[in-house]
């Protein structure tokens, strides 16, 4: 379905009588059923959310109450730091390979856990058991990673599956020990309403992503490892973030301004994102890469995506080294 | 010796800090004065890296030695 397309019949409130409302309410339920088959939860467990980052919210604080403690990890994201502040918590440090202890926690513990790190790809292997509730930010790890089987709410985001941006999936488990933790009259778990143009939209990229991802997924692991052997052996001083998820990788160069490296290698056709505290708004490096050890300074995020070939990357790693080896004789 | 790089933000003060270190013999000890947020994890990063070690003797302030050449 094209864009305009969707436009045209997602404009009624699928919860109203008349034809066209009918419409949209099947076009909702078939995006529900969607999501649900590729996400491995049930149906009536998903709710949208025109807020992403609300998730948080809803998944942790609706998990917490007195008697119960909020436990985190030091490479979890800001949202869950800010929430940590309104409960009981505790930060948990990962070791210097990003992985949590999670063999000393209490049966009134609710855990924050964090599948795959956004910023480095960092896959989290073990999972917390026998505690009094499980948040699970799939944020990033998307369609590629199944939530554990104790999960008590999860969050996805839209673009993980490169569907469209401000949308959020949220789900609470039947089995959970959950309750609202907004304002609330009635049993809607956000007070929306939420696009169901966006809604369809990201239906249909997950699907075609889903497909995609199991043909490409060689490729791209490929493409990783080929990176990272790259860098290793050709760029003197430079320090690779420890990683999991094929699709992200985070190296950081000794002597090098970030900025000027990713202006360069933006001039120069590659749009990289930084963790550097002097590309970041707050002039802070980033929590994650100095959680982990890893050098903070002349960072960079690469993405790889469905479309990158084989040719780009290289050509792209020859002008990481020359921009690199220039940057450091200024 | 005293390297100030109070004021100066990453990456300058680990430059200015090898540029320092680079004429100078094994065992050869320094002070790094920085108030980048960013010298604390880099310089341990950088000690790593590098074969060097680095002590935080007090906030901003760094307790450089050069191990290698």
């Amino acid at each position: 379905m094209a864009l305009p397309h969707i436009f045209e019949v997602t404009w009624p409130e699928p919860t109203k009588l008349g034809a066209d409302s009918k419409s949209a309410a099947l076009l909702l339920n078939e995006a529900r059923e969607t999501f649900s088959s590729h996400l491995g939860v049930r149906s009536d467990e998903l709710h949208f959310l025109g807020e992403p980052n609300l998730g948080f919210h809803l998944g942790l604080s609706g998990l917490m109450s007195e008697d119960k403690n909020l436990v985190y990890s030091n490479i979890d994201r800001m949202e869950v730091f800010a929430i940590s502040e309104s409960h009981n918590s505790k930060m948990l440090q990962v070791d210097s390979n990003g992985q949590l202890d999670f063999s000393k926690l209490q049966h009134n513990d609710v855990v924050a856990l964090q599948l795959c790190n956004r910023e480095t790809g960092l896959i989290q292997s073990g999972h917390p058991e026998n505690i009094a509730g499980l948040f699970v930010d799939a944020t990033a790890s998307g369609t590629r990673i199944r939530l554990p089987q104790n999960w008590s709410t999860a969050l996805w985001d839209s673009t993980s599956w490169a569907g469209p941006g401000g949308l959020g999936i949220f789900a609470v488990s039947k089995n959970a020990d959950w309750k609202n933790p907004l304002p609330h009259l009635d049993a809607r778990i956000n007070p929306g309403p939420t696009s169901l143009a966006l809604i369809v939209a990201s239906a249909l990229a997950i699907d075609s992503w889903v497909a995609d991802e199991k043909n490409l997924a060689a490729k791209i692991a490929t493409i990783n490892s080929d990176i990272r052997k790259y860098i290793s052996a050709n760029i003197p001083n430079s320090d690779l973030a420890p990683g999991g998820a094929d699709h992200l990788i985070s190296a950081s160069f000794l002597y090098v301004n970030a900025e000027q490296l990713v202006t360069t290698l933006a001039d120069k056709g590659y749009p990289v994102d930084s963790g550097s505290a002097c590309s970041s708004i707050n002039m802070q490096p980033s929590h994650v890469l100095a959680a982990l050890g890893v050098l903070t300074q002349g960072n960079i995020r690469l993405t790889i995506h469905h479309a990158t070939t084989f040719e780009q990357v290289k050509e792209f790693l020859e002008v990481l080294s020359q921009t690199i080896s220039e940057l450091r004789s200024r | 010796m005293v390297l100030d790089c109070i004021g100066k933000r990453c990456p300058l003060p680990i430059i200015e800090l090898a540029k320092a270190l680079a004429d100078k013999p094994v065992g050869f000890t320094l002070t790094l004065l920085s108030d980048d947020p960013a010298s604390q994890p880099d310089l341990v990063a950088w000690a790593r890296m590098t074969g060097n070690s680095v002590e935080t003797t007090e906030p901003k302030t760094f307790q450089i030695t050069k191990l290698t050449d």
